[in-house]
């Protein structure tokens, strides 16, 4: 890909993201155009990373770790009380736009489990009711 | 009773205007012929989990002739269990920025990035203050504390994917493609970011380098073995009672010492049924097995090895088979798809996993396991690829009769 002096791929389409709250297809355009590239491979390149979207999620996107050191503080529990409450499994966003669902590896808070993300806001040795509290106060 | 030794630790370090980087002012009175030397007589090996002696790679670099070189802080800690760097990133961030401008003089690199996972959004707060401050007081940019010297770091937010905290994965996520792995060789110091000589080393690798400058490598090198020298950030979690990262002086405990003495035993006072004593890509080990020395050769002399330093004890009561399933899901999860045998391989494993009968499985099972374990270590390009199995094996080793179904025979 070419190299373009300060302007690095990633942090583009952070911005992107942070922006918007996904990379729109124009987006998409504008970068294929920028890098030289084909759009494919600016789409395969977006694609590659969990924590891009290129479609709308929900206003908040909230991520719940089920590594082994969280596994190992119940994360799996507060899991079922995440879904139960947001009548949604992994990967899903509410009708109304307003949560996606995720569960990811890792978050590099093991010792503090279980974890759970809001957008940019992590919240560690989360019980099921704080948790709970969290996104009743996102509603 | 075992203590920390704290060689990397301390107080709280973010504030540029208070710190007078005395690694960094050292260093360019040292030089980087001196520099290297100093690395590479301190011993110090890389902290990221492959242990490659950091003076070798630095002085390699050095060697090469490149339009320009670039040196890479990886900051994309992601390995299950750890969570080491993240305490240097928070709490010590200018001793990683002053490892990372003493490589790039030592090797003469001229732009530097900053690769940090995408879900740390805290320490991405921190750094990127850190860097405009840095930039304002001239620690950063055109002839850095009047030694004309020229350098400047961009950080680049990594956004979910585990396989970047490989080098070359994490060279072309620099570059804007897909994070996969490259074939090597080239190594990235003959040709790494835009084909171009490049030192990527990881955020404990460099905290050392900027004490082993400042305190003398004397100083690192009296710290621990023959074969481990210095101190070990070590990340500890799961069902123990004190999950905290720990400074600790290689050789000077065992890794039972650690759980007892200083993680403060197994949570709800039972033993352990198994530690994994470096991540997930790391072998476990029994209860019996853990009065080996923590250092590297001493985890390996036991069995396994020391990894990136994430100890997770497991407790006596858990369900071997809800844990083989976690790890494996990583795996299948986390494989960049590239090699075949891994992507594939990883996803049939977890298949067979979830096919138990009452948590049971064949020993013919337990074999095609093992099997397609060695297709991908022997195919994978890279470490996630090469270590998939090894906990998943051990794991089937050493809990065989709770694990394997007897086979009747029916006549």
């Amino acid at each position: 890909m070419k190299e373009l002096e300060n302007e690095i791929f990633l942090e583009m389409v952070h911005n992107i993201q942070e922006t918007y709250g996904y990379i729109p297809e124009r987006e998409i355009n504008q970068l294929a155009e920028k890098f030289d590239q084909p759009r494919a491979k600016i789409y395969g390149a977006i694609k590659f990373y969990s924590m891009l979207y290129t479609e709308p999620t929900g206003k908040y996107v909230i991520r719940i770790c089920d590594s082994l050191s969280c596994h190992l503080n119940d994360s799996h529990d507060l899991l079922l009380a995440v879904e139960n409450f947001l009548g949604l499994e992994n990967g899903e966003t509410s009708p109304d736009q307003l949560f996606t669902l995720e569960v990811v590896e890792c978050l590099g808070h093991c010792g503090e489990g279980p974890v759970m993300m809001v957008n940019d806001r992590m919240y560690t040795e989360l019980s099921k009711g704080r948790a709970l509290e969290i996104l009743k106060e996102c509603q | 009773m075992v203590k920390e030794r704290k060689f990397l630790k301390g107080p709280r370090l973010r504030d540029v205007s208070t710190y007078d980087f005395p690694g960094l002012k050292k260093a360019f009175s040292l030089g980087p012929d001196q520099i290297i030397q100093q690395i590479s007589d301190a011993r110090l090996l890389g902290r990221g989990g492959a242990g490659f002696p950091t003076g070798t790679k630095w002085d390699l670099a050095l060697q090469q002739q490149g339009e320009r070189k670039y040196m890479i802080c990886n900051a994309d800690e992601g390995e299950p269990g750890t969570f080491k760097d993240r305490y240097l990133l928070e709490e010590r961030p200018l001793k990683v920025l002053e490892g990372l401008i003493i490589g790039a003089y030592a090797v003469g690199a001229s732009h530097g990035f900053i690769y940090i996972r995408g879900e740390y959004t805290e320490p991405i707060k921190i750094l990127r203050t850190i860097l405009e401050e840095a930039r304002e007081e001239g620690v950063l940019g055109e002839d850095i504390f009047g030694s004309g010297f020229d350098f400047d770091v961009k950080l680049v937010r990594g956004a979910g994917a585990y396989v970047c905290g490989d080098e070359t994965s994490l060279i072309n996520s620099i570059e804007g493609k897909r994070g996969i792995s490259r074939i090597k060789p080239p190594y990235p110091i003959q040709k790494g970011l835009y084909d171009q000589p490049t030192v990527v080393n990881n955020v404990e690798s460099l905290a050392c380098a900027a004490e082993i400058i400042n305190q003398g490598a004397g100083e690192f090198a009296a710290l621990g073995t023959d074969n481990s020298r210095g101190t070990k950030l070590i990340s500890v979690s799961g069902d123990i009672n004190i999950p905290e990262v720990f400074e600790v002086e290689f050789g000077s405990c065992t890794l039972n010492e650690i759980i007892e003495e200083l993680g403060g035993g197994v949570r709800r006072g039972k033993e352990p049924k198994f530690v994994i004593p470096g991540g997930l890509s790391t072998a476990a080990l029994l209860p019996d097995e853990l009065n080996c020395s923590y250092s590297y050769e001493g985890i390996e002399s036991a069995g396994s090895s020391l990894g990136s330093g994430a100890i997770i004890v497991v407790g006596e009561s858990r369900d071997l088979v809800d844990i083989l399933l976690k790890v494996s899901r990583f795996y299948m999860d986390e494989t960049c798809g590239t090699c075949f045998p891994c992507r594939e391989g990883n996803k049939q494993i977890n298949y067979m996993l979830s096919q138990h009968r009452n948590k049971k499985f064949t020993s013919q099972e337990v074999e095609l396991i093992e099997d397609i374990g060695e297709a991908i270590a022997a195919a994978a390009r890279c470490g996630l690829g090469q270590t998939s199995l090894s906990l998943i094996n051990s794991i089937f080793a050493k809990f065989s009769e709770e694990l394997i179904e007897e086979v009747i025979q029916v006549d």
